[in-house]
């Protein structure tokens, strides 16, 4: 009984422990196709950003040193922890802006969402009033809403530059600002109606953060 | 005993029966069917009838105001975005301690699922100021009674016991016990730490960005609360009106 019990153990770690190693080893998977590794490459900062090989090499037919030596170090990680990778430094030729200038590829400031992924999690404010949520994925994908279509007219690209004014509000929104600039009753509904669509309350933010809610929840009364 | 024995008894008839007696029989029987107390307490009649103005409407009516100013609050519910600035506000004024479930003031909230989507409802509750409040009925101390200048519900902690009897009572569950003070503490329209300062709004309202708290003098013909109220289209509710405490919190969808 005990020696079945041990079998069984050793088995499902063993299998577990084969799983890992098989997913560890196909991230790093080479593709001769790509010069390169099979799995794109994935920026979690600043933004999510996703970079295929394959595109640049068996696509656009750009050799290893086109970008790797000068722009690109070949070692992982390089390029993030310059902490340069932004679009600012792309637009000033930098990176993938050595290229992407608008003449020998597209231009950094357009096809947003050909590198960009839109997040699955909401964004959510807590200033000035806690909690509103609002999710990409909503506005892209069940409206079809472009980058552009909001960015940067109604909010800018950088996180936490619209929660930072003092000017966030729903006055603001009232008058064709931020999201009343379509949440005006007529391309979508109105900002002052259906409020708690977007506000989830001190209640919902805490749900959401996983957090306890009230501290009388610890004391055990 | 058992009902069938008393059943064979013999009738006594009321000819042997002290005539104190038969008047407390009497009295037992009219407050039972609410002759007292216009027919809330105890009510056995429809509780319809057991409203403090006119008998169609949770809204006082002309001319039935009992207190000199008469304090009330109408929640623009649908505005309420839950934020609990009240909340803090009232917990900074008032002093409420955080945790052990106390508070004079709250949100509540209610999730909905409507085709697939989820909803959200906010409610902010505080104590109503009833005009027949069961908290005050049940206190065996008088420590929280109506105070006769503004209508509004208060706390005399000196005289509080503990008992929580009034606790039970409330319908509103709008009171707690205060460790500190040891006594039951409740929301008192900001009448210590703000009306009698000269404010006119409690923290509570003061502190709302959605201005769904209105607070005011409901007797003032000149106030937003009475505009509120008394404005044709609104459709005003009270929360548990079944219980006859006579609420002087409303509530209506701005």
């Amino acid at each position: 009984m005990n020696k079945k019990l041990v079998n069984a153990v050793g088995v499902t770690m063993l299998a577990g422990a084969f799983l890992l190693v098989s997913h560890a080893s196909a991230t790093e998977e080479y593709d001769v196709k790509a010069f390169g590794p099979k799995n794109p490459i994935v920026w979690d900062k600043p933004v999510k950003v996703v970079f295929e090989h394959r595109v640049h090499t068996d696509n656009a037919g750009l050799e290893c040193s086109s970008c790797h030596g000068d722009i690109f170090a070949m070692q992982r990680g390089v390029a993030i922890q310059t902490s340069q990778l932004t679009m600012a430094s792309l637009a000033e030729g930098q990176f993938c802006g050595v290229c992407h200038d608008g003449d020998t590829a597209f231009a950094s400031d357009t096809n947003c969402s050909a590198c960009h992924i839109v997040p699955d999690d909401p964004i959510v404010w807590i200033k000035p009033a806690k909690a509103v949520v609002f999710y990409h994925k909503i506005h892209t994908d069940e409206y079809g809403l472009d980058c552009d279509s909001c960015h940067n007219d109604a909010f800018a690209m950088k996180k936490g530059l619209a929660e930072n004014s003092d000017n966030f509000t729903m006055k603001a929104l009232y008058n064709g600002h931020y999201c009343g600039k379509c949440h005006d009753g007529e391309t979508a509904f109105a900002s002052n109606t259906l409020c708690n669509t977007c506000h989830i309350g001190v209640k919902g933010y805490n749900r959401m953060m996983g957090g306890v809610p009230h501290a009388d929840k610890k004391s055990g009364h | 005993m058992n009902i069938k024995d008393l059943e064979k008894e013999k009738n006594e008839g009321l000819d042997l029966l002290p005539s104190e007696e038969r008047r407390k029989f009497l009295k037992i029987g009219l407050a039972v069917t609410g002759v007292f107390l216009g027919g809330s307490v105890l009510s056995l009649t429809s509780v319809k009838s057991a409203k403090g103005g006119n008998s169609d409407s949770v809204i006082p009516a002309e001319g039935q105001y009992p207190y000199t100013k008469h304090y009330g609050m109408i929640m623009r519910q649908n505005n309420c975005v839950g934020c609990e600035k009240c909340v803090e506000a009232c917990r900074e004024t008032n002093h409420v301690p955080v945790g052990h479930g106390a508070w004079r003031t709250t949100i509540q909230e209610r999730l909905t699922t409507v085709d697939g989507v989820e909803k959200r409802e906010f409610r902010p509750i505080l104590c109503n100021h009833c005009n027949r409040p069961p908290c005050v009925r049940v206190c065996p101390t008088k420590a929280t009674y109506k105070d006769p200048e503004t209508g509004i519900v208060v706390m005399d902690y000196k005289k509080c016991i503990g008992c929580k009897t009034c606790m039970a009572a409330c319908p509103y569950n709008a009171r707690y016990f205060n460790h500190d003070k040891y006594a039951i503490d409740k929301c008192n329209f900001c009448l210590d730490t703000r009306l009698g300062m000269g404010e006119k709004e409690t923290a509570c309202a003061a502190a709302c960005p959605a201005k769904v708290r209105i607070f005011g003098d409901i007797k003032d013909k000149q106030s937003e609360i009475y505009r509120l109220l008394h404005e044709p289209d609104n459709a005003i509710w009270v929360l548990r009106p079944e219980t006859g405490a006579l609420p002087n919190v409303f509530y209506m969808n701005a």
